[in-house]
């Protein structure tokens, strides 16, 4: 019993590091380089969300609309300071780069929303129906809804429609693409914005599970988002989807038998088991090189 | 010859750094002058791993935590000596790092960067977790002044001398190191692992050892701050801290002796300079992370061969230029 409801918990929490890693995986594709600033993007769109919610009286959609614009806006941003100006150069120029706007944009949070946590207020006013004697809370429900839906969304959008076409081709080979008339410049500038709005609307949601906001919440966050994009094989977003709900399950069962104190140190520990067994993730090929 | 003027120019540095406490008699800028040094050895330290074997370390704050933890317990419930401990804390951190390298660096550097980030973040939850040993959020206070032939070192001067002593002594071995097979082979296997190998130089074993060497040189300014700051709690050892240690790398460049020391002194000036709004300290390393990359990508005094590729792909032009393919979509 305690553990179909530590199961349920898992995969309402591994839902939200689904998101996150479906972001971190098209940016892994389409840009073709590992992002630190994406744990911050996670915590800016929490943060849109969050003040949306509490000085706007509105309701939890226009919060999550609120947090992928906001960070649709960022990833376009971070796309002309980080990535544009170093297409060319050696990868390193570009990570220290996304570190440097990681570290600008952590400590500029703290100094404008201040480094207390704050709290998220909650919009299902903590109810739950039973099923047995599993508690289903309605955030949870919520939160599983937002995540299939976007799920679904996505699907259309990558094998649907002509930006999800080009996006694809462009995470394959960026030279093909460009000569077979793909625009390049633009296909990347919206892919980042899109995998940067996804972290955005993840982060809203995680403040909404949790009831509080951070602004130091973006530096786990990235490892959870990156070990479960490992776990799934880096450039699959399918992978990144599963890591990210094991990733989820995962911690729920650990924390359950350990104290939620070293909640974060599992998914350090399953990053490092992943990367000795089997390195290339569980719906990875090989050959990806980063 | 050419060594000449370069030995005279370090003999007058020397003589100055020794007459500093001299000549600053104001008890804050010894501090200042201290702090700058903890931070030079801190980032020359990280400098060995990530600017001479290419293994890109964003969580150095865990071995300089480990260090000042481990000064800190054997100190106050053992009564272990500061000179004891200089050594014995840099070796826990090595062992520590024996544990994060054996089963993480036979990856590729971007997988390395996230396990250190993981790691750095799991030392700092131990620690606040495991009450019994560290005290948890409390901290350790009461760390006694180190004693040296029955004086007690106390005042700031006292402790700039040790840190420079360690500075100066860092930076010898590693010279000394770098020009050896060692460090031959480290900087091998940065420019290209593969070649690296295939030359018979076990790659693995000179990484193993760049790390423990650059996590031994952390423990030791973990332990020295534990002493000099006589108060210890986890909140000095957060992400933030390795960022500001990177940081400091980054801006004063990679894989050289000179760079780390360059961006340390240059940063904790800048820092100093505007302690009035201290909350904008890593802001200001944030922004200045960027504007390196802008104009020197490999720092103030950096190696250009990190970047050699950079280079190349400039001055050849090779990569074909996007938008000059760039053909209108509908028109297909």
């Amino acid at each position: 019993m305690f553990f179909l409801q530590q199961l349920l918990n898992g995969i309402a929490q591994g839902s939200i590091y689904a998101l996150m890693a479906i972001g971190y995986s098209i940016i892994l594709g389409v840009v073709g380089l590992v992002s630190f600033v994406h744990g911050e993007v996670i915590m800016i769109g929490a943060f849109a969300g969050f003040y949306v919610l509490t000085f706007l009286y509105s309701n939890v959609l226009v919060a999550l609309l609120a947090g992928f614009v906001a960070t649709w806006a960022l990833g376009m941003f971070i796309e002309k300071i980080c990535y544009k100006p170093f297409r060319n150069a050696a990868r390193e120029v570009a990570l220290i780069a996304t570190i440097g706007l990681s570290i600008t944009l952590r400590s500029s949070a703290q100094i404008v929303f201040g480094t207390q946590q704050k709290f998220m207020p909650d919009m299902f006013g903590n109810r739950f129906f039973a099923v047995g004697d599993i508690r289903i809370a309605y955030t949870q429900v919520f939160v599983m809804l937002v995540v299939v839906a976007l799920c679904i969304a996505l699907r259309q959008l990558f094998f649907r429609t002509r930006f999800g076409i080009a996006l694809r081709a462009v995470a394959m080979d960026k030279k093909a693409a460009a000569l077979l008339g793909v625009n390049v410049n633009r296909t990347i500038l919206f892919g980042n914005a899109l995998a940067c709005s996804l972290g955005g609307i993840s982060g809203v949601l995680l403040g909404m599970y949790y009831n509080a906001v951070h602004p130091l919440m973006g530096a786990t966050m990235a490892m959870k988002a990156f070990t479960s994009t490992v776990f799934g094989g880096l450039t699959s977003t399918t992978g990144a989807a599963i890591g990210g709900l094991l990733l989820g399950i995962f911690e729920n069962l650990g924390v359950a038998f350990l104290s939620s104190g070293y909640r974060d140190i599992i998914a350090f520990l399953i990053l490092i088991v992943v990367l000795l067994i089997k390195p290339s993730g569980l719906l990875g090929r090989k050959g990806v090189e980063l | 010859m050419a060594t000449n003027p370069r030995i005279i120019l370090f003999a007058i540095l020397g003589v100055f750094l020794l007459l500093l406490p001299l000549l600053l008699s104001n008890d804050y800028f010894m501090r200042v002058a201290t702090v700058i040094l903890l931070y030079v050895l801190l980032a020359s330290s990280l400098n060995v791993i990530n600017g001479y074997s290419g293994q890109f370390n964003i969580g150095h704050a865990a071995f300089y935590c480990i260090g000042a933890y481990t000064a800190a317990i054997l100190s106050t419930r053992y009564g272990f000596s500061f000179w004891v401990l200089l050594p014995l804390s840099g070796l826990v951190s090595a062992l520590f790092s024996c544990l994060l390298g054996i089963p993480t660096l036979r990856l590729r550097g971007i997988y390395f960067a996230m396990t250190t980030l993981g790691f750095s973040e799991i030392i700092r939850l131990s620690v606040l977790n495991w009450t019994s040993l560290t005290r948890g959020p409390m901290g350790i206070p009461g760390i006694p002044f180190p004693n040296l032939f029955g004086m007690e070192l106390r005042s700031n001067a006292h402790f700039y001398y040790v840190i420079l002593g360690i500075v100066a002594l860092m930076l010898l071995v590693t010279q000394r190191v770098l020009n050896s097979r060692i460090g031959r082979a480290w900087i091998a296997i940065r420019e290209d692992q593969a070649a690296a190998r295939a030359m018979g130089v076990e790659a693995f074993k000179y990484k193993l050892i760049n790390l423990m060497l650059g996590a031994f040189w952390a423990g030791v300014a973990g332990c020295f701050y534990a002493f000099f700051a006589s108060y210890i709690s986890a909140d000095s050892f957060t992400l933030d801290e390795g960022f500001s240690i990177l940081a400091m790398v980054l801006v004063g460049g990679q894989g050289t002796l000179l760079g780390p020391v360059i961006g340390a002194t240059f940063l904790t000036l800048l820092s100093e300079f505007f302690r009035g709004i201290a909350q904008y300290r890593l802001v200001i390393f944030g922004i200045a992370i960027l504007l390196t990359v802008y104009l020197r990508p490999q720092g103030i005094a950096g190696s250009s061969m990190l970047f050699r590729r950079y280079r190349e792909t400039e001055e050849s032009g090779i990569e074909v230029e996007i938008e000059e393919v760039e053909l209108d979509a509908t028109h297909t």
